[in-house]
């Protein structure tokens, strides 16, 4: 192995330049990736070479240039790559041996031998004498067969024609610097010599260029040779007649006419007919149809529809009518504009015919931008919530549906001299009772407004409640005026009720003179119950007909629904919190205090009603209200409406009886109007905001005939509203606002002071500071 | 483009309508001969008003107005065709009436105290026609005005009080007046808060003077009386109570039954000052004939049929129109509406009662079985409760009515608009009070009729429309061609 390669580097300075090469080049293919490394560090290398030795392509093309010093570096290339080294020198060593003798033997890589014989030469009478002597006769082979040998071909003689060398090429373009007439810088691939072109040639592709003639010696402007003339002659050139077989029909023709007829009669030749659409149908053949039960389905749950355009119009016509063609002005408005700000990204032009209409101009811009639009802005299906506002909002009945209810003021009752404080409606619904500060009860006719009765109950002190006695088998008018409390038989109804009356009051004189007086320690004690007097002949004879003592000013008076008991209230904040708060017995006229102390949180009592079926007796105090058990003497209820100073309350008419629970409303000093459901919460249901100032008193219709409740309010009007209770559980009163009534003027902050409802028909009337009381109908 | 325009509404205005004119009156019908007319389908009532005019050619034009259909004409020719799809190329029946005079004011009699009844005593009058052998003379129109302080009073026509009924210590009222009626041109009825009806005696001297004597009183109501009616002929009063419950009651001393003596005045248990003061004159007391009992409210109106005076109507604040059978004292029918009823009138050529409501409007009812719905027709104007009703002398369809928003209104149940509740009843003039004018606030609206409430109405042929009220006058307004007259 070793001699082999000594032998090659002995050849190798021996060798052409281009075989060397030829293998540096090789290799360089064997060391290509690192061939490839190096490619891309290349211009470094160039520029610096002593310090890469790791890079064996470099060296190489470098041994190329420099063949002197490559002694040293060859063999450790060899011994790098052993079996690309033998397989190409083998070649080298056969050109070499074709060289010396005519048969010679050699060793051919693998260490055989090998005969080499002489070139033939052939006769010279060969055929293809003319063939160039050196011409290559390899045929229609591409060169690049021949890429990996030494030669390029073989010649005539089978004599290997050898590639010419690149040394040789190097010393051309060297000697080219002074170019030679003909010098093409081509290489003739059937010799590998430089092609250079002949004078003749040259001129032929002159010509060529020139657009010229190539051959030698053409005028292209030979003048013209008539041969024959371009007149048309009138008369023939030839006198000879007219053959016959111009006029007589060939009967050779007849004769293949008639062959053909006789084909088609026989059937032989078909005329042309088209082409049927036939079926075929092959019953062999099964095709299976995938589609045949198809059913449209439901579009993808991501499917978004296209949206949908409108039909074009006439200005975007090729040809729109002259009226949709913009003026010059709008023209030049429209180029000026932004294209951002234009209303319409085209202009309607005219172009008369459709075969005038230019390509789209904007072709690629629109693909563009219409590209844009799906990148930037895919479409999506928006889960916005599309709720309408309205039917978040409760669906209430409109008000008109809940007729009837007050709407106007019917009736004004003018005669208090100042402030009317309280009012009633008697339950037959005929009468209505007032009390104000100038210390008069009156009766007026509710419809007419005209006073039927009067009263002066105090000179100094205002008449702060009138309630009539429920029942309509007596009239009897409670009224409390400065620190008494009076019951008064106006003198308006017929002598048999009117006898009634008197006689419910003056039974219980007697009851009380058979009680024994009381000592005179216990008179002196402030919580003594008072004892019921007579009045004063003046008041007696205007129908007044028991005075109550209380000895403090009672501001609240409500009647236990039979008519023999009412509660009166002195909330007044000196008055002691033992007798704050009376049940007064008209049969036994009798008085009694049954709180002892004063009810926890919340100041004084307010006001105190009786439930209008069970024995509870409901107290309010300024932050509470609290429902009291009568009979065992309980607390079985506590409110809290979570007002700061409740003015009033009413408990609905129908409450605990068949159709619903309990339900109280509260009016407070600090603008609410509270809806309490008892079967809910101690909290209030419904909360209502309504006025401007403190509401004075709530009332509920008497006797449930029409679900509506008001309130009065120092902004001197009242409201109406519409509540309904239902009388199964689950579902809960409806509350509609219906109507503000307003009429009343706020005299010295007060507006309107008492509120009351008939006890059939949906009319209410109030009490106004101003006054004045009115009927609303 | 703008000239075809102007044609064709030039056009539209030439667009004429055949029409066919009639009467119903002799005295302004057409003669025969007049066929259809050819008319520009433009005019309005006045223009049509001025061609029947030169068509009779009359000396005197003669407003009319033009029913079509029944309906008033309140537009054009042209938007009435519209309005109800009728083609132009029919021939329009169109009936013409006189059209109604404005109701002047003629005279107000200034009172003490709110005057809550009236009633006229003429030669048209009821109480005069029903009398026999009585006779009236023009000039001799009495008006009789029952007022707050208990007191009747009788006024001719130049506003002097020709007689006065005694105060209650002499056998007078002791309570307010709230009805009062001429039973004949001698005998007056009246009734009122002290629960009595008071039958009086009523005797002229001479052209000035005269008197007022109690002759009966009648017990029998617990409650105030708010309604009187009168049927001369039978000699029998029906009221209506707060009780609840209708008297039957006859003006006979004869006829009626004792008074109940739970109701007597002396009853009373208690030492009242208005006992010392009571009877000083004894007058006969008397008992109802029956208490019709059905009601469940205060009844507010009675009234007798107008054509048979077996049959009795009332309302109450119940909601209900009650038909009685007052022979035999039973109930016969019962409608219900929905609101308070305050006043009652008969229009008998229509079968229908006119009910005035607590709810600001007269509801028209059929009494009869067969009608189908409660209110035939509702006449929408007034603003308050409506308290009094009196029909038009004149005319079948006419109707007055008096409200506690101070007016009187005229309506003629003809005319008509059509509103979001259906057809509604529309007024044809409203009177109100010449006490507001006199102040100088005609215009102003008192709040609920305040000091102007009407109170009473009552329209007779000869003295015109008498309406009583808050402002303590008895106001007087021309009565005669207000509406179109009877056809």
């Amino acid at each position: 192995m070793a001699k082999i390669d000594a032998k090659a580097s002995k050849k190798r300075k021996a060798v052409t330049r281009d075989v060397e090469e030829e293998a540096g080049v090789f290799s360089g293919d064997e060391l290509s990736p690192e061939n490839l490394d190096g490619a891309l560090s290349d211009s470094a290398n160039d520029l610096s070479e002593s310090e890469d030795d790791d890079s064996e392509s470099e060296i190489e093309l470098i041994d190329d240039f420099s063949s002197e010093d490559e002694e040293d570096e060859e063999p450790e290339l060899d011994s790098d790559e052993i079996p690309s080294d033998t397989e190409e020198k083998m070649p080298k060593k056969a050109t070499i041996a074709d060289h010396e003798s005519n048969v010679r033997i050699v060793k051919d890589a693998n260490g055989n031998e090998r005969y080499l014989y002489d070139e033939i030469n052939p006769d010279d009478n060969s055929d293809y004498s003319d063939v160039e002597e050196n011409a290559n006769t390899i045929g229609d082979i591409p060169l690049s067969f021949y890429d990996q040998y030494p030669h390029i071909g073989y010649d005539i003689n089978g004599k290997k024609i050898m590639r010419p060398a690149k040394g040789e090429a190097l010393d051309a373009l060297l000697d080219s610097i002074e170019i030679p007439k003909g010098w093409t810088g081509l290489t003739d691939p059937s010799t590998g010599k430089p092609l250079e072109l002949s004078q003749e040639e040259l001129e032929l592709l002159k010509k060529v260029q020139m657009n010229e003639t190539t051959v030698d010696g053409y005028d292209p402007y030979e003048p013209t040779v008539e041969w024959f003339t371009s007149q048309q002659e009138i008369m023939p050139l030839s006198a000879a007649p007219e053959p016959k077989r111009r006029f007589v029909p060939s009967k050779h023709e007849q004769k293949r006419v008639m062959k053909l007829v006789k084909a088609i009669r026989d059937g032989r030749i078909q005329p042309y007919r088209p082409p049927e659409e036939r079926e075929e149908k092959e019953d062999d053949l099964v095709n299976y149809d995938l589609w045949a039960d198809e059913v449209e389905r439901p579009d993808h749950i991501m499917h978004i529809p296209a949206p949908k355009l409108p039909p074009p119009g006439y200005e975007e016509s090729y040809h729109p009518p002259p009226e949709y063609l913009p003026s010059n002005k709008e023209r030049k408005d429209w180029e000026a504009m932004d294209p951002e700000d234009r209303e319409q990204d085209y202009l309607p032009n005219d172009f008369g015919s459709l075969r005038r209409v230019p390509g789209y101009d904007n072709f690629v811009q629109e693909k563009f931008e219409r590209c844009l639009d799906l990148y930037l802005a895919p479409r999506v299906r928006r889960s916005k919530l599309n709720i309408d506002p309205e039917s978040l909002l409760p669906k209430l009945p409109s008000p008109e549906e809940l007729k009837p209810f007050p709407t106007t003021c019917a009736t004004v009752f003018r005669g208090h001299k100042g402030r009317v404080r309280s009012l009633n409606v008697d339950p037959t619904g005929i009468w209505l009772a007032t009390g104000g500060d100038d210390g008069t009860i009156r009766v007026w006719e509710i419809l007419t407004g005209r006073q039927l009765w009067s009263a002066k109950l105090s000179d100094e002190d205002a008449v702060n409640v009138v309630r009539w006695r429920p029942g309509k088998d007596a009239i009897i008018l409670a009224a409390a005026a400065g620190d008494d409390v009076f019951l008064a038989v106006p003198p308006i109804a017929d002598p048999e009720i009117e006898k009634a009356s008197l006689d419910i009051i003056d039974a219980g004189w007697g009851y009380a003179a058979s009680q024994p007086p009381p000592s005179a320690a216990e008179a002196n004690k402030k919580s003594t119950p008072p004892k019921w007097i007579r009045p004063s002949s003046e008041l007696a004879d205007a129908g007044v007909c028991v005075v109550i003592p209380l000895r403090y000013i009672a501001k609240s008076i409500s009647w236990h629904r039979r008519g023999d008991y009412f509660v009166t209230v002195c909330s007044g904040a000196s008055t002691p919190a033992s007798v704050a708060i009376a049940i007064h017995t008209v049969s036994k006229h009798l008085t009694q205090f049954p709180f002892r102390r004063r009810l926890k949180g919340g100041g004084p009592p307010q006001t105190a009603h009786f439930h209008p079926s069970k024995p509870i007796l409901f107290v309010a105090n300024q932050r509470s209200i609290r429902g009291y058990d009568l009979s065992r003497q309980l607390l079985v209820k506590i409110l809290q409406p979570g007002a700061r100073w409740i003015s009033s309350f009413d408990i609905h008419p129908t409450s605990s009886s068949a159709s619903g629970g309990d339900n109280i409303i509260v009016g407070s000093y600090d603008r609410r109007l509270l809806w309490h459901d008892l079967d809910l919460s101690a909290r209030p249901y419904k909360t209502l905001r309504y006025h401007r100032k403190a509401i004075r008193a709530v009332k509920f219709h008497p006797g449930g005939r029409y679900p509506l409740f008001a309130d009065a309010s120092d902004d001197g009007s009242l409201q109406i509203f519409h509540g309904s209770v239902t009388g199964d559980m689950l579902s809960n009163a409806s509350i509609v606002p219906l109507k503000v009534l307003k009429g009343h003027k706020v005299t010295a902050e007060l507006g309107v002071l008492d509120i009351d409802w008939h006890p059939r028909e949906a009319w209410c009337v109030s009490a106004g500071a101003d006054g004045t009381c009115r009927l609303w109908m | 483009m703008s000239e075809e325009q102007v044609s064709s509404a030039a056009e539209a205005a030439q667009r004429q309508v055949r029409v066919q004119l009639t009467s119903q009156q002799e005295d302004i019908a057409l003669p025969e001969s007049t066929g259809p007319i050819l008319v520009p389908t433009g005019l309005r009532r006045y223009a049509l008003s001025t061609l029947v005019n030169n068509l009779l050619s009359s000396e005197k034009p003669i407003p009319f107005e033009f029913l079509i259909n029944g309906t008033f004409l309140r537009t054009s020719i042209d938007e009435y065709l519209t309005a109800n799809g009728i083609s132009a190329e029919t021939t329009l029946e169109i009936e013409y009436v006189r059209a109604l005079i404005p109701p002047l004011h003629i005279a107000s009699f200034q009172h003490d105290d709110w005057v809550s009844a009236t009633d006229v005593l003429s030669e048209t009058s009821p109480a005069a026609s029903w009398a026999s052998g009585a006779t009236f003379s023009k000039g001799q129109e009495r008006i009789l005005s029952g007022s707050y302080d208990g007191l009747l009073r009788i006024w001719n026509m130049s506003s002097e009080i020709i007689a006065t009924s005694p105060a209650p210590a002499e056998g007078g009222h002791t309570a307010s007046i709230k009805a009062a009626k001429f039973v004949s041109p001698n005998q007056i009825a009246s009734t009122g808060l002290d629960r009595t009806v008071r039958l009086w005696k009523y005797t002229e001297d001479d052209e000035f003077s005269g008197k007022i004597t109690p002759q009966l009183e009648l017990y029998g109501h617990k409650s105030a009386i708010e309604s009187l009616a009168v049927h001369a002929p039978s000699n029998r009063l029906l009221t209506g109570s707060a009780d609840h419950t209708v008297g039957f009651w006859s003006t006979k001393k004869a006829d009626a039954p004792a008074a109940p003596e739970n109701l007597l005045p002396s009853s009373i248990g208690r030492t009242s000052k208005r006992r010392k003061l009571n009877t000083s004159v004894s007058t006969a007391q008397r008992g109802p004939l029956s208490l019709l009992s059905g009601h469940s409210a205060p009844v507010s109106g009675a009234i007798f049929d107008a054509r048979d005076s077996t049959v009795g109507y009332s309302v109450s604040w119940d909601h209900s129109l009650r038909t009685w059978d007052l022979v035999t004292g039973s109930l016969v029918d019962t409608r219900t509406t929905s609101h308070s009823l305050l006043s009652l009138e008969h229009l008998p050529d229509h079968h229908l009662l006119a009910a005035g409501t607590s709810a600001r409007h007269i509801t028209l009812i059929d009494p009869r079985a067969s009608a189908t719905t409660v209110a035939a027709l509702t006449l929408r104007g007034h603003t308050n409760a409506v308290v009094s009703l009196a029909r038009d002398p004149h005319s079948t369809y006419g109707l007055i009515s008096g409200s506690h928003d101070g007016t009187c209104r005229i309506w003629d149940i003809r005319s008509t608009k059509t509103d979001k509740d259906g057809v509604v009843g529309e007024s044809v003039y409203s009177i109100g009070r010449k006490s507001l004018e006199e102040e100088g606030k005609a215009d102003s609206k008192r709040v609920g009729g305040e000091g102007v409430k009407v109170f009473s109405v009552c329209w007779d042929k000869a003295v015109g429309i008498v309406s009583a009220g808050e402002d303590k006058r008895i106001q007087i307004n021309r009565g005669e061609g207000v509406l179109s007259s009877k056809q």
